[in-house]
């Protein structure tokens, strides 16, 4: 019974979430949940927000409107006694922040710390570990993206591989309730993409929550629980990657899929 | 002819007589330089933050800051503040307000280097990529924290070689002080002309001994930006 | 305060506009010879074997010597030495034009090397001779992208030239300090000298921030500022 209400409270729900970048919608009225352990594709052409709406997720980017919960508590806002909400302080949204990972395009390792220096950081300054402890940490998720070796060396000596690890370790460090990935493997030279996608394969399987924004269909296809293809800042079809890729509904999906489909 | 008053400006036993009073003077021209140095790299960092404000009046104020410090003259920013600034301070303050030749010349160097280096600053955060930021924002790191270990460990190594260029020509600046009575090299040198009325070994050595200072200060600054820039530090 | 303005600065006007009259006149001269000094400077250590280590040794010297250090060597030791300048004023102008001279040759320096090689080469394969690539091709490149840092120059001659009242020049700063020291009343007139040089030098810095991100948008030219 309990197992049975724990399976039905979302890990994430997006409530109504609009984002404008002045007279220009991004985002129109996102809504959708998902349950923990689940991997989320999101797919769509460029410009078609998918990049807004997991900087949404984490709030790096602040939403116009709407809400995004996680594991039930609202980012970036406060429930008051009322019931109503308002804007949550920016110790409380970093709060919130560090129970999510995300993984950027760029990487954006710290260039003037080791690699295990950058996975060590957040716990050390967020969580306020002891040294050894964080270093303890770090050592396990540089072991689980294959990189021990190189915990001493800093960024500029890694490959662009290696370092999208690094930044993998560095947000897993962390434990968060969900993984963000935003175009991990865009930056990467085609011969580099694999070991990354190997590494984000082997989380989903442990069963990690993770949302994949990406153009690597085989990955979304092949991986992912769920997809969900996006069109001007409006969701166009959710489904199991089966229906999705096989059968999916909505037209300007399917006109999609056959254009990255060569 | 030439070649005797060539001898008599290179004859520099003088400095050798004098090398006591000389070098109290030079020890002054390194206390001010310190002092004021220290001054005006705290006062950059403050600045160049602040031209970076979200906040349109802290910006605009900085700006004029900047604007008016790089602009004005040391020298009359100097008499400046040794002559004006205690009128105006015991004026409003209304008791008698005095300041030392020595805090005038630190206060008037160091607000003067500081708009420089306040541009050096602000160069060097804004050369620091948005997304090293955002990546500590996402991890859940605060303002604070992503300034204090993110940004500017990073943008400190990228404006070391310039600021090193600024503190040296802050040294020769100090060389103006003697003109408020700090009892500086420049000073000591005049006294003993007074003293001695040889102008040519005592001007040619002062010209030669603030040579030699920059240039192996320079040249010490170049071999360091050098293995820095190997290191792929700066 | 205002009742101070009129009594020590209007009264002393003309006094300050001899003295203004005579920075303007220094500066000009002085930032003149700079430019010319400097380029002949920058060519000998560019082109001329042997004769660069002098140039290198003068562009050493003349960045590295504070300028008053160089005002007074000038006007006590070069009468002795060299015979010449015969007055402050001259010795005054040649200080400061030595001291600019020796940044400008740095700044024509890496204008000219800054320059890619292939625009020389492109020169030579139609068929000009180096004189002519140099002068047709190298040189109105060079100044387009120097021109900034040169303005930036005159704005650094006019800040040295208020130095040049310590060997009794009587500039516009040496007026303003006699009449201080006549009432011992500095607040207005101190600050509105201030003012006039803050003024002047921001208009030169503005003009070549001006110029710099003209040729940007112009030319795409990354212009040193």
């Amino acid at each position: 019974m309990n197992n049975a209400v724990a399976e039905q409270k979302p890990i994430l729900e997006c409530r109504d979430l609009r984002k404008a970048f002045g007279a220009f919608e991004v985002l129109r009225s996102i809504s959708f949940e998902m349950q923990a352990g689940v991997v989320l594709s999101v797919i769509g052409a460029s410009g078609s927000g998918k990049s807004t709406l997991l900087r949404c997720l984490n709030y790096l980017e602040q939403p116009s409107s709407g809400v995004v919960f996680l594991d039930g508590e609202p980012i970036g806002l406060r429930r008051q006694a009322d019931g109503g909400l308002k804007p949550d302080s920016p110790a409380n949204i970093a709060r919130m922040r560090a129970q999510i990972g995300m993984v950027f395009q760029q990487f954006n390792l710290w260039p003037h710390m080791s690699a295990l220096e950058n996975v060590i950081e957040a716990p050390r300054q967020v969580k306020g570990l002891k040294r050894a402890e964080a270093i303890e940490i770090g050592r396990h998720y540089l072991g689980k993206v294959n990189l021990l070796d190189k915990a001493d060396a800093y960024p500029a000596r890694l490959s662009g591989g290696q370092q999208q690890r690094v930044a993998i370790a560095r947000a897993l460090a962390m434990q968060p309730k969900v993984m963000l990935f935003d175009e991990a493997t865009s930056a990467l030279d085609p011969e580099l993409t694999g070991e990354v996608l190997d590494v984000m394969r082997a989380l989903a399987e442990e069963g990690t929550t993770m949302v994949v924004v990406t153009h690597e269909m085989r990955f979304a296809r092949d991986v992912s629980d769920r997809v969900m293809f996006l069109h001007q800042g409006v969701i166009e079809e959710d489904g199991a990657p089966a229906q999705v890729f096989g059968n999916p509904a909505s037209e300007r999906c399917r006109a999609f899929l056959s254009s990255v489909a060569h | 002819m030439f070649s005797e008053t060539l001898r008599q400006s290179l004859d520099l036993s003088i400095f050798w007589e004098y090398r006591q009073t000389l070098l109290v003077g030079l020890l002054q021209n390194v206390y001010i330089f310190f002092a004021s140095a220290a001054l005006a790299m705290a006062l950059a960092v403050v600045v160049g933050l602040a031209r970076l404000s979200k906040r349109f009046w802290v910006r605009g104020l900085s700006t004029f800051y900047v604007e008016l410090f790089r602009n004005t003259p040391e020298f009359v920013l100097l008499i400046w503040v040794y002559y004006v600034l205690p009128i105006l301070l015991s004026r409003l303050l209304a008791t008698q307000f005095n300041l030392s030749p020595f805090l005038a010349a630190v206060l008037g160097l160091g607000v003067a280097y500081s708009g420089f280096m306040s541009e050096t600053v602000r160069a060097g955060i804004q050369a620091i990529p948005k997304g090293h930021r955002e990546a500590g924002t996402a991890l859940g790191m605060r303002d604070g924290a992503i300034l204090r270990r993110i940004v500017l460990p990073q943008a400190l190594r990228r404006m070391l070689p310039e600021m090193l260029s600024q503190l040296v020509s802050l040294f020769k600046a100090t060389s103006i002080v003697s003109l408020i009575a700090v009892p500086d090299i420049m000073y000591q040198v005049s006294m003993v002309n007074v003293e001695q009325m040889r102008p040519l070994p005592l001007y040619t050595g002062a010209a030669l001994l603030f040579c030699l200072v920059i240039i192996s200060a320079t040249q010490m600054i170049q071999i360091l930006s050098e293995r820095w820039r190997r290191r792929g530090w700066a | 305060m205002l009742d101070n303005f009129n009594r020590f600065v209007i009264p002393n006007l003309g006094l300050f506009m001899d003295g203004l009259t005579i920075t303007v006149r220094i500066c000009a001269i002085a930032f003149a010879m700079a430019v010319v000094m400097g380029a002949i400077a920058c060519l000998i250590r560019l082109y001329v074997p042997v004769l660069r280590y002098f140039a290198i040794a003068y562009i050493e010297f003349s960045r590295a010597t504070p300028i008053i250090v160089q005002l007074l060597w000038v006007n006590y030791v070069w009468p002795e030495l060299f015979g010449f300048p015969k007055s402050v004023e001259w010795a005054g102008i040649i200080a400061l034009a030595i001291q600019s001279s020796g940044y400008l040759a740095e700044t024509f320096r890496s204008g000219i090397e800054g320059l890619a090689r292939g625009q020389v080469e492109a020169g030579l394969a139609v068929g000009m001779t180096r004189a002519v690539a140099f002068r047709r091709i190298v040189a109105p490149q060079a100044v387009l992208v120097m021109a900034p840092s040169i303005i930036n120059q005159f704005a650094v001659v006019v800040k040295a030239s208020t130095l040049v009242s310590i060997i009794a020049i009587p500039d516009l700063m040496y007026d303003a300090l006699k009449v201080v020291n006549q009432w011992f009343e500095p607040i207005e007139v101190l600050t509105s000298v201030a003012v006039l040089y803050i003024l002047t030098i921001f208009a030169l810095s503005a003009t070549a921030k001006r110029v710099a991100d003209h040729f940007r948008g112009k030319y795409g030219l990354d212009a040193q500022a």
